[in-house]
């Protein structure tokens, strides 16, 4: 039972959750404002880099952390202003903003640390320890000593889920993704929101990457994101492009990663499982989930289309 | 996701501005970091189209992507967004490896038909699978087609890492018996013509393919209600087709495409399969496809485009001195610019050609 | 858009502008294309050697093998002034044509990092008879899949299971007397993926821990992966979880995660193939070496010196190929002289580490 619902895999699956759920909230508010955003890959790869890079230069972890949300904004923007000016084709643009991204961190990082790797002694985001929870069984466990921005994303996604669905900014957003043309008439800027939705996908992604190379890794490596923006992305769509549907998601893929770790080695009935095959176990969890309770979502109704009004 | 739009036709003008302003913004940053870009773009140019070698491994490369373009392209029509010809294309190739090993003794008149039926039943029955969950079940293609991703690559591994699959003879090695001599794509150019090449007949299968591809989207009733439901749900409706009833028949077509692919690589390249090989070629579909507006012509064009940029970028490397990455750069800008085409129209505008906005 | 169209012949401008200024060392475009050698400021003799290196996918800054033997052909360029050039694959396609590349341009040696490319290197050998080639951890291997030794190719293999023994006596030392963190008599090892050229690692690690502290408990895990940091620190936290204390990383850039793990729960760790002791001080202990900056040196060298010599090369313990690197504080000296005395012993041949894993 420990290695299916202890604390140990809890707290691992919080551990994989936090990046996807991240990069999957990036995801929910631009495609609610009707913008598709493929490039949340490499808003991640950016925040990972330059968030090592900067904690670096400076020493400073706010600096850090500022100056890789800065870099996912830097991305994004230019997403938006392909995307939402020049009504360029969606995916192929964040197609290329992910190459030039993995391209981009990767040329900087060899030419910058490629012989040492940054330095073991640039500063990391602190856990943030629950000395009250030590003796709660499990849930001590599970929660008691997780970075902080696990804690910061728990709040984005509260943040996020009020503010989609329980204010006027919220609702003009979504009015945007669903009837821009509507939203329009009733004096919505349509392109200043997707500017600020899709913005704001940049810098969750990066916080996202950030994440995974100041908080898990302590260092950057090449392409270390590994796909986890895609990932976010069906998280998004599996949590029915809502925040708290997307933590929910990224908690089963989540699951089902720490699983494919805690499960290697273990003996059922003198039968120990291959561990390449217990490495499907994340992706399998998800599409099974998607397909046994989740089932048909629906996208926002003018998600990928590019917006131009009448006046131009 | 998105709808597929229908303006190739313009003619070529746009998107080879597009090209050429893309290289010029490239060239700038490859100035920048401390390079010659005309030296860079020389051995770019070299790489791809230098030598009748260099011709013939750029269309090695080409028909990979052309194929698994095709399969994003034909569910693009359908209105499905399918990320999932990398998964498809591995399928296909070991669904392909596997038959051309197990007997390696038939004649190639039997053994090759049914290698190639393998690869593409291989690739049609995975993406059959993400249809089927979304017509049956509402399952969103594009998590289904992400998940099969990575779920084929770690079966791969299972399969070749001391696995089932593994070679005897491998050592270790994460490789699948060779197929049998039946199976192997005979090279297409002869010896004295290009010494040493590896272009294979799998060139002749994509160019089918393409043809069919174009045949089964527009001179077929399938691919008229295809494009029906593509272009919109309710109007297919109407018009009495059952959407749900399509998806799993594109799904299973695209996968076919990127099956086709796979059968390819080990049937004409690999002549065995290899743990984690052909990587990458179905995502950089995705864009050849969106790059070719979904049309045949555009597809094979892209898929073009993007095998120069493969082979030229090595060159670009090892003759010019620049990163692989800077390399990568200079390849997401011209993807980038490309996609942006407007700029360009707009540009074009002001100088006055009559250029025909997009609709 | 009259700004944009301005920006965009600005551009033009200072593209074409560059790519004169910078002339002197640029060769016209139609030259450049024409020409097969590479254009440098400061060329070499004409007799000079040219070695080209072709890295397999896991590109120059794996921090592991395909940046190790970039070192040694950088080592050589700067110490036997011989001309070379790299090319990084970016799929398996690559391989073929990128050593083509070289052969065809009468490259003297070309280096082919990485046991996927025997094949590879078997076919491109045997269209350049006249060319040297190189190949780490592999043989040429032919169209059936069988070995097939060619006269012009170098097979440099290494005996990693030497250099995992070595690291195995400092773990298995310091876990049996329970030396600082290592206070749990358990040690681990984590794995990229099950390939020779890793497992052989954590094979001589296992049989280092059995026979000088048979009582310690070994684990072994596999990150299925060189990239995911986030998946390999995983596999970290689930060994420690289970009291391991010393926990050695065969995983490339993966593996950094599982050092990670071990640096944020204040226990020790082992690096691999590079001297990895600048990861984390006070925490990683030594590294497993796999010098194959020396063996891509040596081979240059050879070259250079005509010694070239077809057919298998061992990197063992003996030559120095493999080894153990900077030791820790933290590093007892019985453990130290543990290390030095297996190390004798298997050069004497008193000792030979098994290749095979035991605990998996």
């Amino acid at each position: 039972m420990e290695v299916l619902i202890g604390a140990g895999v809890l707290a691992a699956t919080i551990r994989l959750a936090t990046p996807v759920a991240l990069a999957a909230l990036g995801g929910v508010v631009t495609e609610r404002s009707g913008v598709v955003n493929i490039a949340l890959e490499g808003c991640m790869l950016v925040g990972a880099f330059f968030g090592v890079f900067a904690a670096d230069k400076t020493g400073s972890l706010p600096a850090a952390l500022a100056v890789a949300i800065l870099a996912g904004l830097a991305l994004a923007a230019m997403h938006a202003v392909a995307a939402i000016t020049f009504r360029a084709d969606q995916i192929v643009s964040g197609m290329a903003l992910n190459i030039l991204a993995l391209g981009l961190t990767s040329y900087l990082d060899y030419q910058l640390y490629s012989s040492t790797g940054t330095p073991p002694t640039i500063p990391l985001v602190p856990n943030v320890h629950l000395g009250f929870l030590e003796k709660v069984p499990v849930l001590g466990g599970a929660v008691g000593d997780q970075s902080a921005i696990v804690w910061v994303t728990l709040a984005i996604v509260v943040f996020l889920q009020l503010f989609l669905f329980r204010t006027v900014p919220g609702l003009r957003l979504r009015s945007v993704g669903e009837h821009p043309r509507a939203a329009d008439t009733l004096g919505i800027d349509v392109r200043r929101t997707r500017y600020w939705a899709v913005l704001a996908s940049g810098a969750l992604a990066a916080l996202g990457g950030v994440y995974l190379s100041l908080s898990v890794a302590g260092s950057f490596s090449d392409n270390m994101t590994n796909g986890k923006g895609f990932i976010g992305l069906a998280a998004m769509i599996f949590g029915r492009w809502t925040p708290l549907g997307a933590l929910g998601a990224a908690l089963v893929f989540g699951y089902g990663d720490a699983l494919s770790v805690s499960l290697q080695g273990v003996e059922v009935a003198g039968f120990v499982f291959p561990v390449q095959l217990l490495s499907t176990i994340p992706y399998l969890l998800t599409i099974l989930a998607v397909a046994g309770f989740v089932g048909r979502s629906r996208m926002p109704a003018a998600d990928g289309q590019p917006y131009e009004s009448e006046g131009h | 996701m998105r709808q597929p739009s229908f303006d190739w036709t313009q003619g070529p003008a746009i998107p080879v501005v597009s090209v050429l302003f893309a290289l010029v913004l490239g060239g700038l940053f490859v100035w920048i970091s401390g390079h010659d870009p005309i030296q860079a773009y020389a051995a770019l140019f070299r790489g791809a189209f230098g030598s009748p070698y260099d011709v013939s491994e750029t269309l090695v490369i080409a028909v990979p992507l052309l194929l698994a373009g095709l399969s994003v392209a034909v569910a693009f029509r359908a209105g499905l967004f399918n990320i999932g010809a990398q998964g498809q294309l591995l399928v296909g190739a070991v669904a392909a490896g596997w038959v051309g090993a197990l007997w390696p003794d038939l004649p190639g008149i039997l053994l090759l038909p049914l290698t190639l039926a393998a690869g593409v039943l291989g690739g049609a029955a995975y993406g059959g699978i993400a249809g089927w969950l979304k017509a049956a079940r509402g399952v969103n293609e594009v998590i289904t087609t992400i998940m099969q991703n990575y779920t084929i690559v770690f079966v791969m591994h299972w399969l070749l890492q001391n696995g089932p699959m593994q070679a005897p003879n491998a050592f270790g090695t994460p490789a699948s018996a060779p197929i049998g001599a039946g199976a192997i794509l005979p090279i297409v150019l002869p010896d004295f013509l290009v010494p040493s090449s590896r272009l294979h007949a799998g060139i002749v299968l994509a160019l089918l393919a393409t043809l069919g591809f174009w045949f089964l989207l527009w001179r077929t009733s399938l691919g008229y209600e295809l494009r029906a439901v593509g272009l919109g749900m309710r109007a297919a409706a109407q018009a009495g087709i059952d959407p749900r009833k399509r998806m799993v028949i594109v799904m299973a077509i695209a996968g076919g495409f990127a099956g086709l692919a796979g059968m390819i690589q080990v049937s004409g390249l690999f002549h065995r399969v290899y743990d984690g090989f052909s990587a990458g070629f179905g995502f950089d579909a995705i864009a050849v496809a969106l790059l070719g507006k979904n049309t045949p012509v555009g597809v094979l064009l892209s898929a073009l485009l993007f095998a120069a940029f493969s082979r030229g970028g090595t060159l670009m490397q090892s003759d010019a001195e620049i990163s692989s990455h800077l390399v990568e750069i200079v390849e997401a800008l011209v993807l980038f610019v490309i996609a942006a085409e407007t700029v360009v129209r707009a540009v074009a505008r002001r100088w006055g050609r009559p250029v025909k906005a997009a609709s | 858009m009259k700004r944009l169209l301005a920006f965009a012949l600005m551009t033009m401008t200072v593209a074409a502008a560059c790519g004169g200024g910078a002339g002197t060392a640029s060769p016209s475009p139609s030259a450049a294309a024409t020409s097969a050698a590479p254009s440098k400021t400061a060329a070499p003799t004409a007799a000079a050697v040219k070695v080209g290196l072709v890295t397999d996918v896991g590109g120059l800054n794996d921090k592991s093998f395909n940046a190790l033997a970039n070192q040694g052909r950088l080592d050589a360029e700067k110490d036997l002034k011989v001309q070379t050039s790299v090319t990084e694959s970016k799929k398996q396609e690559d391989y073929v044509p990128n050593l083509t590349n070289y052969a065809q341009q009468k490259y003297d040696l070309v280096i082919a990092v990485g046991f996927l490319m025997t094949n590879a290197t078997w076919k491109v050998a045997k269209q350049f008879p006249d060319v040297k080639f190189a190949i780490i951890d592999g043989a040429p291997a032919n169209d059936k899949g069988d070995t097939e030794n060619l006269p012009n190719v170098a097979n440099l293999f290494f005996k990693e299971q030497e250099a995992g023994y070595l690291v195995g006596v400092i773990a298995a030392t310091m876990a049996k007397n329970k030396v600082g963190k290592a206070t749990h008599n358990t040690v681990c090892s984590m794995g990229g993926i099950p390939i020779p050229p890793v497992d052989r690692y954590i094979a001589g690690y296992q049989d280092a821990v059995k026979t000088v502290s048979p009582t310690t408990t070994i684990l072994n895990g596999y990150s299925n992966d060189f990239v995911d940091q986030a998946k390999g620190k995983e596999v970290g936290l689930n060994h420690i979880s289970k009291n391991c204390d010393i926990l050695f990383q065969v995983a490339g850039a993966s593996g950094l995660g599982y050092i990670q793990a071990a640096k944020d729960k204040g226990v020790y760790a082992i690096g691999v193939d590079a001297d990895q002791a600048y990861v984390a001080p006070g925490t990683v202990l030594t590294s497993a070496l796999k010098r194959v900056n020396k063996a891509v040196y040596d081979t240059i060298k050879a070259v250079v010196n005509k010694t070239f010599k077809a057919g298998d090369n061992s990197f063992n313990a003996t030559n120095d190929g493999v080894g153990y690197g900077t030791l820790d504080p933290a590093v007892p000296a019985d453990a130290k002289a543990a290390a030095d005395k297996a190390l004798a012993d298997i050069k004497s041949g008193k000792i030979t580490p098994k290749d095979a894993v035991q605990v998996k």
